[in-house]
C-alpha cells in the first residue's frame, strides 16, 4: 500500500511542472516521469505534457516509442489519447502527428500516430 | 312493678309501635323521634323547652374548653405537618444512604469511558495527520509551478518517484 502522502506529493509535483513555463520542466517530466516503472506516474506525466500543448511536450508523448500514445500500458496510452482529444487547440498536436506518420522510422509509432490523427480529425 | 323479663324488654325495645300510645310522654327528650321513642329514658334529663329561647351562655369553663380544644386541634395539625416533613426527610435520607451504599458495593468496578475516549483519540489523530500533511509536506502544485530552481524541482520529483517505486 503506497503512502498517501507520497502519492499526493508526486501528483502535486507533476501538476506543478505541467503548469511551470520553464522549458526545463518538460525535460524533467520526460526524464523522470515517463521513465517510471509505475503506470500511474507515467499516466500523470503524459497528461501533464499534453496539457502544456507546446511542441516539445507533445513531441515527447507522440513520437517516442514506449511513451505517451505508444506506451506499453493500454491505460497510459488511452489516457494520453483522451487528453489529446480534449485539447481546445489541436493544431500543434495534429501537425506533430502528421510529421510522425510521414517521417518516423518505427512502423508501430507511425501506425499509432495515424490512428490518433484519425480520431482527432473526427473529434 | 314492671315486667323485666327478657322477652318483655325486647318487645318494648324493638316493637315500639305497640306501646307507643300507651307510654306516658312527659319528657322533652329529643331522641323521642328515634326508634326508642323515649321509652328507654323516661326521666327528663334535658332542659325544659321553656329555656330554649334563652341565649346560650358560652362562657366560663365551656368556652375555655372549646378554645383549648381548638388550639390543641391546630397544634395537632401542625404536629401532623411536621411529622410529614420529618418522615419525608427521613425517607430521603434513607434513599441517599442506600444509594451511597450501593455505590460502595460496586467496590472495584471501574467506571470508565473507554469507547468514547478511543473515539476521541481516533478523531484527534486523523485531524492531526491531516493538519500535519498540510503543514509538513509543503509540496503543492502551485508552489512547484512557480519554482525557478529546476534542479531542485528535478530532485524533488526524483525523490518522490523513487519513494513511490520503493513502496511497490
Amino acid at each position: 500500500m503506497t503512502d498517501k502522502k507520497i502519492v499526493k506529493n508526486v501528483t502535486n509535483i507533476i501538476e506543478g511542472l505541467g503548469m511551470n513555463e520553464n522549458p526545463e520542466s518538460i525535460a524533467i517530466l520526460e526524464d523522470v516521469g515517463t521513465n517510471s516503472k509505475v503506470d500511474a506516474i507515467r499516466e500523470m506525466t503524459s497528461r501533464a505534457l499534453v496539457k502544456k500543448n507546446v511542441h516539445d511536450s507533445l513531441k515527447v508523448v507522440i513520437t517516442n516509442k514506449g511513451k505517451g500514445i505508444n506506451d506499453m500500458s493500454t491505460v497510459v496510452a488511452m489516457s494520453t489519447i483522451n487528453e489529446l482529444l480534449s485539447l481546445n487547440d489541436k493544431s500543434e498536436a495534429i501537425k506533430i502527428l502528421e510529421d510522425t506518420v510521414n517521417m518516423h522510422s518505427d512502423e508501430e509509432v507511425r501506425d499509432n500516430a495515424r490512428s490518433v490523427k484519425a480520431l482527432m480529425a473526427l473529434s | 312493678m314492671a315486667n323485666l323479663s327478657i322477652p318483655a324488654i325486647r318487645e318494648r325495645l324493638f316493637n315500639t309501635s305497640k306501646h307507643e300510645n300507651a307510654t306516658q310522654r312527659n319528657s322533652s327528650n329529643p331522641f323521642a323521634a328515634s326508634s326508642f321513642k323515649g321509652n328507654v329514658l323516661t326521666a327528663d334529663v334535658f332542659e325544659s323547652s321553656t329555656k330554649k329561647d334563652d341565649q346560650i351562655d358560652f362562657t366560663g369553663k365551656l368556652k375555655a374548653s372549646a378554645l383549648v380544644g381548638s388550639i390543641s386541634g391546630i397544634g395537632e395539625k401542625f404536629q401532623n405537618m411536621i411529622n410529614s416533613v420529618v418522615s419525608f426527610g427521613n425517607r430521603m435520607k434513607e434513599n441517599v444512604v442506600n444509594g451511597w451504599n450501593k455505590l460502595n458495593e460496586l467496590g472495584n468496578i471501574e467506571i470508565s469511558f473507554t469507547p468514547a475516549k478511543e473515539k476521541a483519540v481516533s478523531i484527534y489523530n486523523s485531524v492531526k495527520d491531516s493538519v500535519t500533511d498540510l503543514i509538513s509536506s509543503g509540496v503543492t502544485s502551485k508552489s512547484v509551478a512557480k519554482m525557478e530552481d529546476m534542479t531542485a524541482a528535478r530532485q524533488l520529483l526524483t525523490d518522490n518517484v523513487a519513494a513511490w517505486e520503493a513502496a511497490i
